[in-house]
């Protein structure tokens, strides 16, 4: 709202101002940011840009003359051999399994949770809410070591469950939907109440639309986590039969510190950069499609003044 | 007749709203239950696990031996330690003063609404921040490589000398930081952008009328009512620089010469060496120190409000 009619005062000033060096002053200024701002995007999309290019090159050029790309001489040798030596394939559906799961759970339960801790106050709150903050001070590793001991006695290293249900209603996730919901006026509950909605119903009918933009931020955020997640279950799933994408792809590096000779070197990059190409690209496509509302959710969460 | 009916009614409206009561009070326990299930097993119940552990010497098998405190003075005694914290510090300062000025400068270049191409700024500025982290260190990797990297291929055309970006300690840390600025900066710039959005447009105009200059309205009007942002933003990148473990995990395995060791890493070495308890004390001596920056910064940043 802020933002509207900032914008709208400053698009009117121009024109109060009509004296014409102004408006080219302005213009130069623009200038100024603009090559900044291209300056600081092209060094932030380069390594990006340079790896899905990279890929595509013959191994051996990768690896001679890393700066140049010669379009006649595209090849498809390095994906076609990464795909015959790793079993990309099988951690695809791991990912994709963790994600739809783990991401459900946490995109119902984190937004339930934080609309307790927003908009009601019960005993314990304080207690709990404290809670939720110390975890986010705590580092992952921490826990790692207990977590995998729980692990083994249930008989869950290597399975499904053991990537989904530790942190599966993220504490981050909470904490930052709470932002999100305490926006909401409670004028709008009361209302819903007073028509005789349920608690639930309230949640559902009212809060949810109302916050969808933070959902849609919350739920780009989830998709991101898990998909990036890698220290967790590099210890709990390393098998090459419940490795995700992520795990997988650390288990190529490693191949190419033990790989430092000359044309070994150039082969293992080269399917490294095939790889990485393709772990990166579902994910840069799903920010595409969906980056208006992965910005609106993160502007909603952010504390604001 | 008349009086019983409206009695009736009474009766019937008053065990309504005695059970509507009843559910209002009981919901926020329904709606953080599966919340706190999750918590209590996978978080609160290892960290206790950690806890006691700390005081033991156990090393995953056997007998625990109670050692008290031992753990903690041995730590508090070791450099390495303390040379672990030492770079995570000096990683913080190589992170986030330099990416709270840029992501100030950018947020408050793209806030103006003459400027051209802020959509597309915005969307770039995010890409690297949803790459998965893995993938982009194994570019880094490729990209820093001391022989073929393509870093060093463009200094060779500037005529500058090569760099052993990852394999001496002088330069092992900046290339890190630059992983984690590369890959962070932009989730900075869109939360400096919320704040800006909430500052009200009317105190620039003033400001403008007044003839102060738009670097002059940055310092007194911008960067004073942006204290609540910043310090958001300060405490989060303060919690995942010191907590950062896969960053040199897949780029130096903390080497060469523990210059990349961060704190983070630091633990992660107890654990593979089966020093259990050791690593247990590290955790908390890390919580602690972690939860005592949040708290200075915070204190710090609110000092005038």
């Amino acid at each position: 709202m802020t933002g509207t009619t900032a914008a709208m005062k400053q698009a009117q000033r121009p024109a109060a101002d009509a004296a014409p060096v102004g408006r080219r002053r302005r213009r130069r200024r623009h200038l100024g940011s603009h090559v900044f701002l291209m300056l600081l995007l092209a060094a932030l999309l380069a390594p990006v840009v340079w790896a899905l290019l990279s890929a595509f090159k013959p191994a051996n050029d990768i690896v001679r003359s890393p700066l140049t790309f010669d379009p006649s001489a595209v090849t498809f040798d390095n994906y076609a051999a990464m795909f015959q030596d790793v079993p990309l394939g099988q951690s695809f559906v791991n990912t994709t399994v963790v994600l739809v799961f783990k991401g459900a759970i946490t995109m119902f339960f984190a937004p339930l949770a934080a609309y307790a801790f927003a908009k009601y106050r019960f005993v314990g709150q304080n207690l709990i809410f404290g809670a939720v903050l110390v975890t986010l001070m705590m580092p992952t590793i921490v826990l790692i070591v207990p977590l995998l001991l729980q692990m083994k006695s249930l008989g869950w290293v290597d399975t499904y469950q053991a990537l989904i249900l530790p942190g599966s209603v993220d504490a981050f996730a909470i904490f930052w939907m709470r932002q999100v919901i305490a926006a909401v006026p409670d004028e709008l509950l009361d209302a819903a109440r007073v028509d005789g909605s349920g608690e639930f119903g309230t949640f559902l009918r009212v809060v949810v639309p109302v916050i969808r933009p933070g959902l849609a931020g919350l739920a780009v955020l989830t998709i991101m986590n898990i998909y990036n997640d890698f220290v967790w279950p590099v210890v709990v799933a390393s098998s090459e039969r419940m490795a995700t994408l992520q795990v997988m792809l650390s288990t190529l590096a490693q191949n190419i510190t033990g790989n430092r000779i000359g044309a070994d070197y150039a082969t293992v990059t080269a399917e490294l950069l095939a790889a990485s190409s393709v772990a990166l690209v579902p994910l840069l496509v799903l920010f595409i499609v969906l980056q208006r509302h992965f910005i609106n959710g993160i502007l909603a969460g952010s504390v604001k003044g | 007749m008349t009086t019983v009916s409206a009695a009736h009614h009474s009766v019937a409206r008053r065990r309504r709203t005695r059970t509507t009561g009843l559910r209002r009070r009981s919901a926020p326990y329904l709606f953080v239950l599966p919340f706190v299930a999750v918590f209590l097993v996978f978080s609160v119940y290892p960290l206790i696990f950690t806890a006691r552990l700390s005081f033991t010497n156990w090393r995953g098998t056997g007998a625990a031996q109670w050692v008290g405190w031992d753990n903690y003075t041995y730590l508090l005694t070791s450099s390495a330690f303390w040379g672990s914290l030492g770079n995570s510090g000096v990683l913080w300062l190589l992170i986030v003063p330099i990416q709270l000025v840029v992501a100030i400068v950018v947020a408050v270049l793209l806030s103006s609404a003459t400027l051209k191409l802020r959509g597309l700024y915005r969307v770039g500025f995010i890409v690297p921040f949803v790459t998965p982290l893995v993938a982009v260190a194994q570019i880094w990797v490729v990209l820093f490589d001391q022989e073929y990297g393509a870093v060093n291929a463009l200094l060779g055309l500037a005529g500058l000398p090569d760099v052993g970006w990852l394999t001496t300690s002088a330069w092992a840390k900046p290339t890190l930081a630059l992983l984690f600025l590369w890959k962070t900066t932009g989730f900075v710039v869109i939360i400096v952008l919320s704040g800006l959005q909430s500052i009200d447009a009317d105190l620039y105009e003033a400001a403008e009328l007044d003839g102060a200059s738009k670097s002059r309205q940055l310092l007194s009007i911008t960067v004073p009512l942006l204290r609540r942002t910043v310090m958001f933003a300060v405490v989060l990148q303060t919690l995942a620089v010191f907590q950062m473990f896969a960053e040199p995990f897949v780029l130096t395995q903390g080497g060469p010469y523990n210059s990349t060791t961060t704190a983070g890493y630091h633990l992660y070495n107890h654990i593979t060496r089966a020093d259990l308890g050791t690593g247990a004390a590290n955790s908390f001596l890390l919580v602690f120190l972690v939860m005592g920056l949040s708290l200075f910064f915070v204190r710090l940043l609110r000092a005038k409000d």
